[in-house]
């Protein structure tokens, strides 16, 4: 943060009145929203230009044996004919109302769309961050409890091999061995509790190796604490001391990347929803791409981005607000 | 990220970290959880009772039938509404909503329209409804991608069930052309009620079957419509589900999820192949494959003795042998069998490396020659295929995959070498007539012809314009002939329909390969 924002009172450590926290928290607040909205319409620009940059969707909307008059007609229609500024400029006048234009291939405004998709990659995105916290945090915790064991080293490497496995093979891997195998769960689709399970699972690989890893790191940074050793001293146990008292130091950069995997849950969900047909904004993403409809790959990706701009902002204040030192340093 | 370092709390004022982290610790699950559950909706209707459960490889792109000028969506859309005409599983054109038709001019085709046919809300059908479907479908507002009937200029209405077309020249395959995406008829009083996004939302047509839910790639719900004017069709209900790859297929055809399964690659039908209760039935379709040489610029394909060369050396009956497992039929020039001007004294290439090889020395290339070969990477398989093929005649083709958006622009793009010396193409016969299969590809002046020909020009203007059925046949006689001799193409084969199914379903499919399942039944 820059100099101009700094404050002039309350030194650290000193008790704050709780109005003059509250404006502590929310100038700063004020400037990274400034940010936010300026990244959100840089994406805007960048994807605006690059995925025009990849051809004429009139050519792929028509048939190969359409005449010129037939795509000059359709391109024409569309509005694909002006200049490519002025359709900039309507572009980014309808971002303030929401309105992305309409998609070209489903004939239907973008807006609704991505409404259509967004509660099965939200569903996805859930089902994922469940399964990252059942496996990681015991996990990370038990790795950190047994450091230099067996049981750290299994994590540990459990761990190296999810954040480097691509998710898509993992997802075809569990297609095979579950769905062609064993006929367990569904091998595709949407709908039911069993067609939520594979790709969530696959979904939080990544994120189950991030998180389990940190929470290992900062659980062994923090059980190497005083006030740890005093707990072990009083007589509580092992488990209880981790529990009540580890933990709570610990969770803070937890909390903070746990915030942070939600955004890229919901970007990673591009390749598994493709692997599994799950019907989300993730494979609609990759339609449109494919079927070059312009405005549908503009909404996506800026879905996509205020996503991860909002997490971030999010993350960012509550961080604030959690710890007393990054509030203070600014 | 900043570490943290020891416990030092920070003062107790407004939000205390510990209630924030609790909080927040509550709250992630609390938000999961409704979702969780909103997920574990009713499971899909069982595949028991008289239900047709049929997947594609896609889900229809939208439910208005001007909207969309692909085979998924035309597949679902045509069991919700009727077509003018119809072509039968014996390949002749029958009537549908239109009774009979004549080209009363040579510009104007007339329809004598069915009587009592009523569309899913009540609403009569009659001349009325033809001619706003027609301008509706050529109205530049509506953006159509429907192009058949780029030769239609007007429709009038002669009385209350005849029908004219007026076109700009005349168009004797217009009638096939109104067999599938060019000749659906919507209702234009509950269109005008409702709008083109109501209409998208909720369709309604006269076809056999109703509109009753669609979840976008999910499944399409149709019921039986009772008042068809064939009569209700055999099953009570219709759906349609999205399987994209063959393990999602498999696994739901082997769960009774689904019935049948369309639009199966060979190789991905043979992965099917030997499992309990799954047949896979071949048939032959008009999906027609071929190779495109350019002999208009500067370089050896201008010598005809090397595109002779070339068809001497792709050896398509080992190709269908090897990579499409037998599911293809020989085509020996560009008009597939089936469809109206194929020409059975036209015989293929003999296949013969040593002949290519001589043909090629001959035309002073003792040596081979390199060039490459492009395709959209959905055809990687045979491209790479017939690159061996060619390498073994000494003809060195360098293998080009593109992705097929930008393989249609490069297609269609007013620059014929656009695609370089060689590429792959295929073309759905869909009206079964040759003129489909021809009319962008040979005559000078369209738009991917990479071969000008005086004779070839005129043959397309004699099938293309011609009234007399007589005149049209020989004229395709000749062209195939010219096809040939002059090789500006390698003609390769005609693709099988392939279905697998389970046992419930009997069903028999037509040439285009369309899934109308009106006369569908299935096993209850």
């Amino acid at each position: 943060m820059s100099e101009s924002l700094t404050l002039p009172a309350g030194s650290a450590g000193t008790a704050e009145a709780p109005g003059r926290r509250l404006v502590a928290v929310l100038r700063p607040a004020a400037a990274r929203l400034g940010t936010a909205v300026l990244v959100l319409l840089c994406t805007a620009t960048v994807v605006f230009f690059l995925v025009r940059l990849s051809g004429d969707p009139v050519k792929v909307m028509l048939p190969p044996d359409a005449t010129a008059q037939q795509e000059n007609v359709l391109r024409h229609s569309l509005g694909l004919d002006k200049s490519l500024f002025s359709q900039y400029l309507d572009y980014l006048w309808g971002l303030p109302r929401f309105d992305f234009g309409d998609s070209l291939f489903y004939n239907q405004p973008v807006r609704q769309v991505l409404a259509d998709r967004i509660p099965a990659t939200l569903l996805l995105a859930a089902g994922a961050f469940v399964v990252t916290l059942l496996i990681a945090l015991p996990a990370g915790t038990i790795a950190a409890m047994r450091r230099g064991k067996p049981a750290d080293r299994g994590v540990i490497t459990a761990v190296l091999v999810g954040q480097s496995t691509p998710p898509f093979w993992i997802g075809i891997l569990l297609i095979l061995v579950f769905a062609v195998g064993l006929h367990a769960l569904p091998a595709s689709g949407y709908g039911t509790f069993a067609h939520l399970v594979l790709p969530s699972v696959t979904l939080s690989v990544y994120s189950v190796a991030v998180v389990a890893r940190l929470l290992r790191s900062s659980l062994i940074d923090v059980l190497g604490s005083d006030h740890i050793r005093t707990a072990r001293a009083r007589g509580l146990g092992p488990v209880r001391t981790v529990l009540r008292h580890g933990m709570r130091n610990a969770s803070l950069p937890v909390v903070t990347v746990v915030g942070l995997e939600v955004g890229s849950l919901l970007g990673g969900a591009i390749l598994t929803e493709q692997v599994f047909s799950w019907p989300g904004v993730g494979q609609l993403t990759v339609q449109a791409i494919a079927n070059r409809d312009f405005p549908l790959v503009q909404g996506t990706v800026l879905l996509f981005a205020a996503t991860f701009v909002v997490v971030n902002l999010l993350v960012d204040l509550s961080y604030g607000l959690l710890d007393p030192r990054v509030r203070n340093s600014r | 990220m900043e570490r943290i370092r020891g416990g030092q709390s920070g003062p107790r004022a407004g939000w205390s970290r510990r209630s924030v982290l609790r909080t927040s610790a509550l709250a992630a699950p609390a938000l999961t959880v409704p979702a969780l559950l909103s997920g574990c909706g009713a499971p899909p209707a069982d595949a028991a009772g008289n239900v047709l459960r049929v997947s594609q490889t896609g889900d229809p792109k939208t439910m208005d039938p001007h909207k969309q000028g692909d085979m998924t969506s035309m597949n679902a859309l045509i069991n919700i509404f009727d077509t003018l005409t119809t072509l039968g599983r014996d390949n002749t054109l029958l009537p549908r909503l239109a009774l009979s038709w004549k080209a009363v001019e040579p510009t104007v085709w007339r329809f004598e329209l069915r009587r009592g046919v009523t569309f899913h809300n009540g609403e009569p059908f009659d001349a009325q409804a033809v001619r706003f479907s027609i301008k509706r479908l050529l109205d530049p507002a509506t953006k159509s991608p429907i192009v058949e009937l780029r030769y239609v200029e007007d429709v009038s209405v002669v009385d209350r069930y005849t029908v004219d077309l007026h076109t700009s020249v005349h168009d004797p395959i217009l009638p096939a052309k109104l067999s599938l995406f060019g000749g659906v008829v919507v209702p234009p009083h509950y269109l005008d009620k409702v709008g083109d996004e109501g209409f998208a939302a909720h369709p309604v047509g006269s076809g056999p079957f109703a509109f009753r839910s669609w979840q976008r790639d999910h499944e399409l719900r149709l019921r039986a419509y009772a008042d068809h004017w064939q009569g209700r069709p055999h099953v009570d209900e219709l759906v349609f589900v999205p399987a994209p790859n063959s393990s999602s297929a498999l696994a739901a055809l082997q769960s009774g999820g689904v019935d049948i399964v369309a639009g199966m690659t060979p190789d991905a039908a043979q992965q099917l192949a030997g499992y309990p209760g799954v047949t896979i039935g071949h048939h032959t379709g008009v999906r027609t494959s071929y190779l495109s040489l350019d002999t208009l610029s500067a370089g050896p394909l201008r010598d005809r003795r090397v595109r002779q060369a070339i068809n001497h050396a792709v050896d398509v009956p080992l190709l269908i042998k090897a990579v499409l497992g037998g599911n293809a039929t020989e085509v020996p020039a560009m008009i597939p069998r089936g469809a109206f001007g194929f020409d059975e004294a036209v015989k293929p290439y003999v296949r013969s490396a040593a002949k290519a090889r001589a043909l090629l020395a001959e035309a002073g290339h003792p040596d081979g020659i390199s060039t490459s070969l492009t395709a959209s990477n959905i055809d990687a398989n045979v491209a790479e295929a017939i690159s061996g093929l060619l390498a073994q005649a000494g003809v060195h083709a360098k293998v080009n995959l593109l992705d097929p958006g930008t393989y249609a622009q490069r297609l269609t793009s007013d620059n014929h070498g656009a695609l370089g010396p060689m590429y792959l193409a295929a073309s759905t016969v869909w009206t079964l007539d040759g003129e489909s299969m021809l009319q962008s590809n040979v005559r000078s002046d369209r738009r991917q012809s990479r071969w000008h020909d005086r004779r070839a020009d005129k043959l397309v203007d004699a099938e293309e314009l011609s009234v007399d059925p007589a005149v049209r046949r020989r004229a395709f006689s000749g062209l195939q002939q010219l096809i040939k001799d002059e090789a500006p193409f390698v003609s390769l084969y005609q693709i099988d329909n392939i279905y697998v199914q389970n046992t419930r379903p009997s069903w028999t499919p037509g040439a285009a390969g369309i899934l109308d399942m009106a006369s569908a039944k299935v096993a209850v």
